[in-house]
């Protein structure tokens, strides 16, 4: 059975720039989407900012009016039948908002509980059990003012999960928390998933989409560009080897040379500290390192490590959504 | 039913808890009416017929309208900037439940302005405070918290369906101590404005108020401006609730219920 479905779903923004001579300007956020997402699933939205994600999100939360197309929620349309999907989601938005921050962490639970008409004597059980899951036992009588980035965000989880709702929708949960907060995190939603719990997830990361989700949908300019499993979506770029280069102070220049080269479909560069590390796509496997590295020897620069992988599930996002990120 | 009151306590009690220890609060419900009812005193101890309780009770009202005026404006904008919008709107709790609890806590919170302007009078001017009717003024009390209440059910979506319409929020707080009759009767202004105090809800609480602490008015009189706060906050009330869908509707079309 389908827990969410959506069709050719549409969504334009109407933004006014100007200072005397106003015009509304148009901004194409949802390019008629489609997909479907089953019970116990739990399916990942990726795609570089601006490219729908959020958009989508708060369409099926109930937030936002599509502009054409239909969204459905556990059979229910998100425009016409809303208040009959609300009791059942449960969604976050990444980011520190969304919380009370004069009020304690047990005061924000208690708040949001009651929206959600929970009876107080499951209240009263159900909050010190979720404050002990996401680990914010022995601070819960803390305002959440003093609370750290990832503590509020672990809070926002607790929050969304204080009325045991059957569809979790999660914009992007582990932004901005340490490495060990986000590991534990992903732990605990894919704890959810044993539970037989739908969850939509937006993120950047590509491992934690790769290692989380049964299926993927690439999103692009408010269009979906793939839709596939982890595994299928890598076979996309399996025609590929990636040739992972040190460099120090690589000029423009170079680039542009390596990127004529025979046989490079894309290059793209990511700076570490001192160095830089230069990615390579080639149809042509290991062949093309010689050359590239003569290139770079020829314009006098240093070169580090010289690795060649098979792609990743980053590589086949980097192809589809043409280098953006 | 009981799930909806429960919302509203937790609201209440939780708001109150946020705004007791807010700077702007204690100047708009506690000091704001005590330099009014300071000035008033002066201005009108001296004039025939003066009652200190009519100028208490009377600045005691412009701190609940100030309160109401200024608290319910930023009622639904607060929760916008705090990111808190968007989890009350996806919450089975509709959000006029919520705006709710947030105005009952407003009015107990600017109700301290009556109990702080009393010591004014008293103590500091040596003037002997008596409410004529006690019973009939406690009823009073009670409609003005519902008048004030349904009007701040009516301003929180206006000033919140355009983030311009703040802007003006300043220029409602003096113009309704006049029409309001909160200070002095309405009586002396021109005929014109009478209509405008006469559909406002705070003129009949004022009325109601004033005639029941200084007893100089009829109990029909007492009884007329009874029906007619139950009257206008009903109507308000039913105002209200279309401004509510009218704001959400919007909000979720201009994808608005995030921004900060």
């Amino acid at each position: 059975m389908n827990i969410i479905e959506v069709k050719d779903l549409k969504r334009i923004y109407y933004a006014k720039v100007g200072v005397l001579r106003r015009k509304v300007k148009e901004v194409l956020a949802l390019d008629g989407i489609n997909f479907s997402v089953s019970q116990g699933e739990l399916f990942g939205l990726l795609g570089p900012n601006g490219a729908g994600k959020t958009t989508t999100v708060k369409i099926l939360t109930t937030l936002l009016t599509p502009t054409a197309g239909q969204a459905c929620v556990l059979g229910y349309d998100v425009v016409r039948e809303a208040e009959q999907i609300r009791p059942q989601i449960g969604f976050i938005f990444g980011g520190e908002r969304g919380l009370y921050w004069r009020l304690s962490g047990y005061d924000n639970l208690v708040y949001f509980a009651n929206l959600y008409h929970i009876p107080p004597d499951v209240q009263k059980k159900r909050i010190p059990e979720l404050m002990e899951l996401v680990g914010l036992k022995g601070r819960e009588n803390e305002k959440v003012q003093g609370y750290s980035r990832g503590m509020k965000q672990r809070l926002h989880i607790a929050r969304t999960l204080l009325h045991d709702p059957e569809v979790l929708f999660l914009d992007e949960p582990t932004m901005g928390l340490d490495p060990v907060g986000a590991r534990e995190l992903r732990q605990a939603i894919k704890n959810l998933q044993t539970e037989e719990k739908t969850i939509l997830l937006t993120t950047h990361y590509m491992f934690e989409a790769d290692s989380m989700c049964q299926r993927i949908a690439i999103i692009n300019h408010g269009k979906i560009v793939a839709l596939d499993t982890p595994t299928e979506l890598k076979n996309y770029v399996q025609d590929l080897s990636i040739i992972e280069i040190e460099v120090f102070g690589i000029p423009s220049e170079a680039i542009q040379r390596i990127q004529n080269l025979d046989g490079v479909d894309m290059v793209s560069i990511e700076n570490q500290d001192q160095k830089q590390a230069l990615h390579i796509h080639s149809s042509d496997g290991s062949g093309i390192v010689a050359p590239v590295v003569s290139t770079l020897q020829n314009m006098g620069l240093r070169i580090g490590n010289v690795v060649v992988r098979e792609p990743s599930l980053e590589d086949a996002y980097v192809r589809l959504v043409g280098g953006e990120t | 039913m009981l799930s909806k009151l429960r919302v509203v306590w937790t609201v209440f009690y939780l708001y109150l808890k946020q705004i007791a220890i807010d700077g702007f609060i204690i100047f708009t419900v506690i000091i704001q009416p005590l330099l009014v009812a300071l000035l008033a005193i002066y201005m009108l101890r001296d004039t025939e017929g003066f009652q200190a309780i009519y100028v208490i009770v009377g600045s005691a009202l412009t701190g609940l309208w100030s309160g109401t005026l200024f608290f319910n404006s930023f009622n639904v904008q607060a929760e916008r900037w705090s990111g808190c919008l968007e989890n009350i709107v996806g919450s089975p709790t509709h959000l006029q439940t919520v705006v709710l609890g947030k105005a009952l806590a407003n009015i107990t919170i600017s109700l301290s302005s009556m109990i702080f302007s009393y010591p004014i009078a008293a103590f500091l001017f040596g003037f002997k405070l008596t409410i004529a009717h006690p019973s009939l003024f406690i009823v009073s009390l009670i409609l003005t918290i519902l008048a004030l209440m349904s009007l701040g059910l009516v301003i929180a979506p206006i000033f919140s369906l355009n983030p311009g319409n703040i802007l003006w929020v300043n220029a409602f707080e003096f113009p309704m101590y006049i029409v309001g009759g909160f200070l002095f009767p309405v009586l002396m202004l021109p005929v014109w404005t009478t209509p405008i105090s006469y559909i406002l809800s705070p003129y009949w609480a004022a009325r109601a108020l004033h005639a029941t602490s200084s007893g100089n008015a009829s109990l029909n009189e007492v009884f007329i401006s009874w029906g007619l706060i139950v009257f206008l906050s009903l109507i308000y009330l039913y105002i209200s609730s279309w401004l509510f869908r009218v704001l959400l509707q919007k909000s979720k079309e201009k994808a608005t219920l995030g921004l900060q």
